[in-house]
């Protein structure tokens, strides 16, 4: 089944959100719609109250690329989607098209969890196949990997997916509010939204393991 | 890169790099981080093609025509050099040899300039000194590059004359509005970036159509 008619199917079973972001539909006749999860009330009002109206799925690049204060959203997963829009659409493949920009591949990630094919790479794999200059990364301690995930992971630190990978095979993260983390933004049952999931070590993480690693490095040579 | 096959129904996926060149994220990185082994590979029981970037395909030529016409559309290209420039580093020649392709192929291509040149940031012959390389009153300069960004906005404005410093006013649109500038004697327009140009759309499906030619007219 193509993954617009599994999206389909979960919204037509209850689930209702991904990310911040939430999907209706037959809202004013339009098949669906999807706005931030904050403008849930608005956006049940006469015009949308106020909102600023999209359509298609190729406006969501225009709302997803910044935050509200400027600053450039380097990874989808950040919790600093702006409010204040409402995007129209056709169709669940233009529903789907536009999850995937607010969301990339996170759809696909959950199906594939679901139906069991869902491959998870644990950091050292990740970082053991870094070339030039984020080789020196994979030198960098358990313990700082460890204290990277509670420094740099998590709705603390603004990302929304929940992390699924351990430090390798046999070492799993040590207990924290980012380890915990569900992938699911704000107080929601699990039947209602899709978790957004983190099946590899980011390029974030990787540059803030070279730079711990370094950091290390130094301190053992000038001890 | 690893997540992309997750949200991608198709069996058969083409691959083009958005490169200006070949060279180590073409040739390392890209194969690496989508696990293939050759010009095509299944992984995940999908079949990957792996084409070459857009940057080296002879449609490119087309593309710096077309831009070159839209931001000088009344001059005589007798009376123009047309300049490509690019980074120029010793750290990668195929960017270089990419650009070097170009002007010949311009130059054969009979649009008319009076000289097509090569010109570089941080190798010789150096886009700083645009005015002495050309011979003729008008200069069109394209910058190679995939996309618009701190060369393109910033750097390159400064070499050619048209910024003083190195500063966020050039940044944006700004460098690229204000054609033709009059300097150093002559007539300068500055284009943006080749890789911003809508007809990128087409090389890349050139690219593909190139692939299947290559790889499965056996």
């Amino acid at each position: 089944m193509s993954t617009a008619l599994e999206l389909r199917n979960l919204i037509r079973s209850g689930y209702q959100r991904i990310g911040q972001i939430l999907f209706q539909t037959d809202v004013y006749g339009y098949p669906y719609i999807i706005c931030h999860h904050e403008d849930a009330e608005l956006s049940t009002e006469p015009a949308f109250g106020g909102l600023d109206q999209y359509e298609g799925p190729n406006a969501v690049r225009e709302i997803s690329t910044y935050a509200e204060d400027g600053t450039y959203r380097f990874t989808k997963g950040q919790t600093n989607l702006k409010r204040g829009w409402v995007v129209i659409l056709d169709n669940e493949e233009d529903l789907r098209q536009a999850v995937d920009q607010f969301y990339p591949a996170c759809l696909g990630l959950f199906l594939a969890q679901r139906d069991g094919t869902l491959d998870v790479q644990n950091l050292r794999d990740k970082l053991n196949r870094q070339t030039g200059m984020y080789r020196f990364a994979r030198t960098v301690s358990d313990a700082g990997a460890q204290q990277l995930v509670q420094t740099v992971c998590g709705p603390a630190h603004q990302c929304a997916k929940r992390i699924l990978w351990k430090i390798d095979e046999t070492t799993p993260l040590d207990d924290s509010e980012a380890s915990r983390f569900n992938g699911i933004v704000g107080d929601l049952p699990a039947a209602q939204a899709i978790p957004l999931l983190c099946r590899e070590a980011c390029n974030h993480f990787v540059a803030e393991c070279r730079k711990v690693a370094k950091a290390e490095f130094e301190k053992k040579d000038g001890a | 890169m690893r997540e992309a096959l997750y949200m991608i129904d198709a069996d058969e996926i083409y691959v083009v790099p958005d490169f200006i060149s070949e060279g180590y994220f073409t040739q390392d990185v890209i194969p690496r981080e989508l696990e293939l082994t050759g010009p095509t590979t299944v992984v995940r029981g999908k079949t990957l093609h792996y084409c070459l970037p857009v940057g080296v395909h002879r449609s490119m030529t087309g593309l710096i025509l077309h831009r070159a016409k839209e931001v000088a559309p009344n001059v005589n290209p007798a009376e123009t050099t047309l300049i490509i420039t690019g980074h120029g580093t010793g750290l990668n020649q195929n960017s270089t040899k990419a650009i070097r392709d170009q002007a010949e192929l311009i130059a054969a291509s009979g649009a008319g300039y009076a000289a097509v040149l090569d010109a570089y940031m941080e190798e010789q012959p150096f886009i700083a000194q645009w005015d002495e390389l050309a011979n003729t009153p008008n200069v069109i300069v394209v910058p190679f590059f995939i996309s618009d960004g701190l060369h393109s906005f910033q750097d390159i404005p400064v070499l050619l004359g048209i910024e003083n410093e190195v500063g966020p006013a050039a940044s944006q649109r700004d460098a690229f509005r204000q054609n033709p500038h009059h300097l150093r004697s002559k007539t300068l327009f500055y284009t943006s970036a080749i890789g911003t140009d809508r007809l990128m759309a087409d090389v890349i499906l050139d690219q593909i159509s190139d692939f299947d030619q290559e790889h499965k007219s056996l």
